[in-house]
């Protein structure tokens, strides 16, 4: 009996012990190992190869992370679904979001999340059958749509139909599998989802070309790492760790080039950022040569584009270096 | 007992028994307190938004089936209702039509014949060993892949039935004052552009739900009916054949009142288990509470203990209320005991 209570006071103290006071990249560095928060199969996100290895953009951000950490891969992969990620990152089941997380402000202000920046600039579209004779959005009056629940779409789209007094159904699947599975057995007219991941999804149709994604782009979604908030230092890492991809790409470094580039770059930034001159690494809590280790390990923002994105056919667009008329623009390393 | 008072050495075990009792109680109580607080603190930590307000939020999203009039600018708490009441209809017909189909097997399994004996066995070994969430995918897709599209629809006398669902002619009443001298009409669903249109639509998700959610719980309906038939005295049906009652007025007068005393309590059991497993529609998109709540408002707002703990209340709230309503209906039944 006395033990009972002595368990029940025990494991009351416990929980009051529950809120984190260490920060993230000190319990990361302690555990050995990055829980990274993954979609389970988004192709050219996140997939499992023939081999049992995990690839995809998503990953890759994992990866990175996991890189400028401990300059090497040791990431526990943790399957979620969009309904129960927020939980997980605030409870602390998970360090990190990479993917498929669209930064608005109340997911940034109200729900004690932070973003660390934008890694992919994409937008919500539509797939409809080719012969539908459906060619842009404004034909979709009175139709029905599948989408997966748990997502900013299904607000986007309420946003946009009810701009335009435009009547529409809609069936909120659990998952996108589910959701795509239906459209494809004929329950929908027009299937939507952020258009990167349709585009990677679309190969998995029956005969995709039966099927076209409509020119009509009915949302902005800037998505980022999403992270805990109230940890300045982890957030910063999230930020600076795709920075670097970015500025890699701009200064010209890649995954191929990097090691020569550390030994004979003669641009002062690059330097800096690979760690052969001054002390960066320290005041993100790491390694001076963590971008290097990044790049090496990873690559250049246009390593992984091209390592995931190219083969489904995706066009860089947006997410193109301000330079080629594209959004990003790295900030510098000084 | 002829003894008055209680000695003091029964008083001392009295006490001696209650006391694990108390402090486990105030075990629980204190790791209440404590989980509550905590919790609270550390929300306010990370800066999560608590309490009930976002209720009031504009939902900004659509449901698919509305009983109420909805709108994507309505508030979360109507979103809410709206869901509740799709939760409530799906458990309403559901337990309807196993209550139908229930007590029409039980009733096979007693037949003297022993063809319609054997089906009836047949039906309930089948449909209990199956787990109901693949029963509802198995309906879910033989009714959407199997049933044709909006161009080669099924039409019947006004009624339609495609992969988009099963559609009804609706009475409109355009004019209450003239109810009977032509003062409504039949509203047709007509083919439209993407669907039919006007009329009333049962969504195939919910037909999948209902049929699945009804056929698996008939089965144990109808091992609850035939133990109700089988308790009931033989002698009863042969007093009641010796009158001269036909086989109808037996059934519905003598056997089925008594055989129904046996009944209720383990049908509300079943009752209850399919309010439950009605929260199983948010594995196909139909819009329950768990897929509209736990689902879409939960990652609107972000606050999942407030929206589990709503979701928790409503089921255990509706749980109860039909588990009274039936104990009352038991109690009423009941043979009326006098005296002692």
């Amino acid at each position: 009996m006395r033990r009972l209570v002595l368990g029940f006071l025990m494991l009351a103290l416990g929980l009051w012990q529950t809120v984190a006071t260490a920060g993230t990249l000190q319990e990361v560095k302690k555990r050995g190992f990055l829980r990274c928060a993954i979609v389970e199969a988004s192709p050219g996100f996140s997939a499992i190869t023939d081999k049992g290895e995990r690839v995809g953009f998503d990953i890759d951000h994992c990866k990175a992370i996991s890189a400028a950490i401990f300059g090497a891969i040791k990431i526990e992969y943790v399957p979620i679904t969009p309904q129960t990620v927020f939980t997980l990152l605030q409870s602390g089941g998970v360090d990190i979001f990479p993917g498929g997380a669209t930064w608005t402000y109340l997911r940034d202000t109200s729900m004690g999340l932070d973003f660390g920046g934008v890694y992919l600039y994409a937008g919500q579209g539509f797939l409809v059958r080719r012969d539908s004779g459906i060619h842009g959005v404004d034909d979709l009056k009175n139709a029905t749509i599948c989408v997966a629940q748990g997502t900013t779409l299904e607000q986007n789209i309420a946003d946009y139909f009810r701009a335009r007094s435009m009547p529409y159904k809609i069936v909120t699947f659990a998952n996108i599998e589910r959701a795509m599975d239906a459209y494809q057995a004929g329950r929908c007219d027009a299937f939507t989802n952020e258009l990167g991941a349709m585009a990677g999804r679309m190969q998995g149709l029956v005969k995709p070309a039966d099927h076209v994604i409509l020119p009509d782009v009915i949302s902005r979604e800037p998505m980022g790492p999403m992270v805990r908030q109230g940890d300045a230092q982890w957030r910063d890492l999230a930020l600076w760790t795709f920075n670097a991809q970015i500025a890699a790409e701009e200064l010209g470094v890649t995954q191929a080039n990097v090691a020569t580039m550390r030994k004979s770059s003669v641009n002062m930034e690059v330097q800096r950022m690979l760690g052969v001159k001054g002390d960066f690494g320290q005041y993100l809590g790491l390694q001076n040569d963590w971008a290097y280790n990044v790049i090496r390990l990873v690559g250049n923002y246009n390593d992984t584009w091209d390592r995931n994105f190219t083969p489904l056919g995706l066009e860089r667009g947006l997410n193109r270096l301000w330079k080629d008329g594209g959004l990003f623009m790295a900030l510098p390393f000084r | 007992m002829s003894q008055s008072g209680v000695p003091s050495s029964r008083l001392a075990r009295k006490i001696r028994d209650l006391l694990p009792q108390m402090l486990i109680m105030l075990g629980v109580a204190l790791l209440v307190y404590f989980v509550v607080v905590t919790t609270r603190e550390n929300l306010a930590q990370l800066g999560v938004q608590s309490g009930f307000e976002f209720l009031h939020k504009e939902a900004g999203f659509a449901i698919a089936q509305t009983l109420i009039p909805y709108t994507e600018g309505s508030s979360i708490l109507r979103a809410f209702c709206v869901a509740l009441l799709n939760t409530l209809l799906l458990a309403v017909v559901s337990i309807g039509l196993a209550s139908l189909f229930g007590l029409g097997i039980g009733i096979m399994r007693l037949s003297s014949n022993w063809l319609v004996a054997k089906l009836g066995l047949i039906y309930v070994e089948i449909f209990r060993n199956i787990p109901v969430l693949l029963q509802i995918f198995f309906w879910y897709f033989v009714v959407l892949r199997s049933l044709p599209g909006f161009a080669d629809s099924f039409t019947f006398a006004g009624f339609v039935l495609n992969n988009r669902g099963l559609y009804f002619p609706t009475l409109q009443i355009d004019d209450w004052s003239a109810l009977f001298s032509g003062g409504w009409h039949l509203v047709v669903p007509h083919p439209g552009r993407f669907e039919y249109e006007g009329g009333f639509a049962l969504m195939p998700e919910f037909l999948a739900l209902a049929l699945g959610l009804s056929m698996y719980n008939a089965s144990y309906i109808g091992e609850i009916t035939r133990s109700g038939f089988l308790a009931v005295a033989r002698g009863q049906y042969e007093a009641a054949s010796a009158l001269g009652l036909s086989g109808y007025v037996i059934f519905r007068r003598i056997t089925f009142p008594q055989a129904l005393r046996v009944m209720i309590p383990p049908l509300s059991t079943v009752y209850m288990n399919i309010f439950k497993a009605t929260s199983l529609a948010a594995a196909i998109a139909y819009p329950d509470i768990v897929s509209v709540f736990v689902g879409t408002v939960n990652n609107l707002v972000g606050q999942p203990i407030e929206i589990m703990l709503l979701t928790l209340a409503t089921y255990a709230a509706v749980s109860f209320a039909i588990a009274w309503a039936m104990n009352s209906y038991n109690r009423r039944i009941q043979i009326q005991e006098r005296g002692e």
